[in-house]
């Protein structure tokens, strides 16, 4: 944080008054501390005690040599850039300086704008190399957020499980409420379930991942496993009071892939349709085959996703929980496993919404092809 | 006048069941689904004792909640409230924000991990409120 606020140090080691003078005058008017040491040694302890982002450096000098400077630099901190000074005659120790971890070097005479340049190059790559760094340390620690937050998932159902159950035993017994009691059952019943389809989606996910779901490929027709979805979820799209709809081309939709990820796959957009709609709405399934191509729109008529969730609506544990949105149950896994699952197919998902009339997803897949020895062009059986 | 203690948690069947716990101890108990909504609340019925999950909508919202009651000047009248944590993750502010020198101003009055430890709870809200909270 520190060093966002200060301007950058720079100590500058040569035995050359001229030079120490000039580098002096021209990076101080770029805004730097800068601090100029006549030999090795001296510009030794000034590092240590400085810790400059920079050091500039004469590779001829009385006394401790520049390539000993550098090493002995990288030892004090291995994140100071090293930029070497040196006359025409030495490049070639110039490029033995680079190998020895010189970032550039700087041939004299050099004028005001090559100093200027080479620093900032050097400044600037010091800075990536830090944020870099950063990225690392904030990837560990997000990674040990997301254990935290896993855990924190599953717990809470089991949680709120195990709180009914307790506060019943500790509670009066002569005072029991028959119906609380029964409520309370169904609650519990209803959050089990709730701790089993997380378990399962996270096993499913992890399938996924792993490359063990998707390594089937076979021909799959679409208009012969979707309608078989569609008629599980008539029950509960009768509760919901929704209307489901499927539209067909003439033509089979088959794509290469693996039966129970493409199940998996559907039925997470058509409960999705299902649950995001409103009394008296529709959820339409609409397939075609084009361009080799399979597309199969799951269209809803709910609620819709507002524009600023929507680039998120793919992450793993996404909910949505604003003012105005039904809560509905749900893991936050479903679509996060089906753009997994649609990306090991090598297809694509995407969401088209719009908030008070409904969301739209659209899945494309490679259509099937058939084997060289299979002659039976586009029929699926 | 009995002891009224606010239950801030985003999962209703904790508070439904801890409700029930507390009322049948004689407490008088008010629920919150959100931390604003508990500090709304707080505002409104000036509970006795608060009962706050850390993990909410963001997961350090319950922080947000200690650190409005104890240093916002709105919640002055109420920062001597006694604010206990739940959590079923065992992580404390010092674990979450290792570097953030302000830690002292989101620590709660202690810590209490979920499912509750129903007889450890009782005692600990008696102990709090100074065993008022009792109606025979």
């Amino acid at each position: 944080m520190s060093e966002a606020a200060a301007p950058d140090m720079i100590v500058v080691i040569d035995d050359d008054y001229a030079m120490r003078l000039s580098c002096r005058k021209i990076l101080s008017k770029m805004g730097l501390r800068v601090e100029a040491f006549e030999n090795g040694a001296s510009g030794l302890e000034g590092v240590a005690e400085l810790k400059p982002s920079l050091v500039v450096v004469d590779l001829k000098m009385p006394g401790i040599s520049g390539l000993e400077v550098i090493s002995r630099v990288h030892g004090i901190d291995p994140q100071i850039i090293m930029v070497v000074i040196t006359g025409y005659a030495t490049i070639d120790t110039a490029v033995e300086a680079m190998k020895s971890g010189a970032y550039d070097f700087l041939p004299k005479p050099f004028s005001p704008d090559e100093l200027r340049m080479i620093i900032n190059r050097g400044l600037d790559r010091r800075r990536l190399a830090i944020e870099s760094q950063r990225g690392e340390v904030e990837r560990a620690l997000l990674k040990r957020r997301f254990v935290t937050f896993v855990s924190h998932q599953l717990r809470t159902p089991l949680v709120a499980i195990h709180q009914y159950l307790d506060v019943l035993k500790h509670l009066d017994q002569t005072k029991d409420d028959p119906v609380r009691r029964q409520e309370w059952i169904e609650r519990c019943l209803k959050r089990t379930e709730e701790l089993q389809k997380l378990i399962s989606d996270w096993l499913t996910l992890a399938r996924v991942e792993g490359g063990t779901l998707v390594n089937e490929r076979v021909e799959v027709d679409l208009k012969q496993i979707i309608p078989g979805i569609l008629a599980s979820y008539e029950a509960m799209a009768a509760a919901e009071q929704v209307s489901l709809e499927a539209v067909w081309p003439e033509e089979a939709l088959c794509v290469s892939g693996d039966r129970n990820c493409l199940n998996v796959l559907f039925d997470n957009l058509i409960t999705n349709a299902i649950k995001y709609n409103k009394p008296g709405g529709k959820a339409t399934v609409t397939g075609c085959l084009s361009g080799g191509e399979v597309t199969i729109a799951v269209a809803d008529t709910g609620v819709g996703i507002p524009e600023q969730y929507q680039p998120f609506l793919f992450d793993e544990f996404f909910r949505i929980k604003a003012e105005g949105i039904k809560r509905t149950e749900g893991t936050g896994l479903g679509l996060h496993i089906s753009k997994k699952i649609v990306s090991e197919m090598g297809g694509s998902i995407e969401v088209e919404s719009q908030a008070g009339i409904g969301s739209t997803f659209r899945v494309r897949l490679p259509a099937w092809r058939a084997p060289a020895e299979n002659t039976k062009m586009g029929s699926c059986e | 006048m009995s002891v009224k203690v606010l239950l801030i948690d985003d999962d209703q069947d904790f508070r439904v069941s801890v409700r029930s716990l507390l009322e049948a101890r004689g407490y008088e108990v008010l629920e919150a689904g959100s931390g604003h909504e508990g500090l709304r609340q707080v505002l409104e019925h000036k509970p006795d004792v608060i009962l706050l999950d850390v993990m909410m909508e963001t997961s350090v919202e319950g922080y947000g909640v200690t650190h409005a009651l104890k240093y916002l000047d709105e919640y002055a009248e109420h920062s001597h409230v006694p604010i206990f944590m739940v959590s079923s993750v065992e992580e404390s502010p010092d674990e979450r924000f290792p570097m953030s020198a302000e830690v002292e101003m989101i620590r709660p009055d202690g810590y209490l991990t979920k499912p509750l430890d129903i007889p450890r709870f009782l005692q600990l809200l008696e102990k709090v409120v100074g065993g008022a909270g009792r109606v025979p």
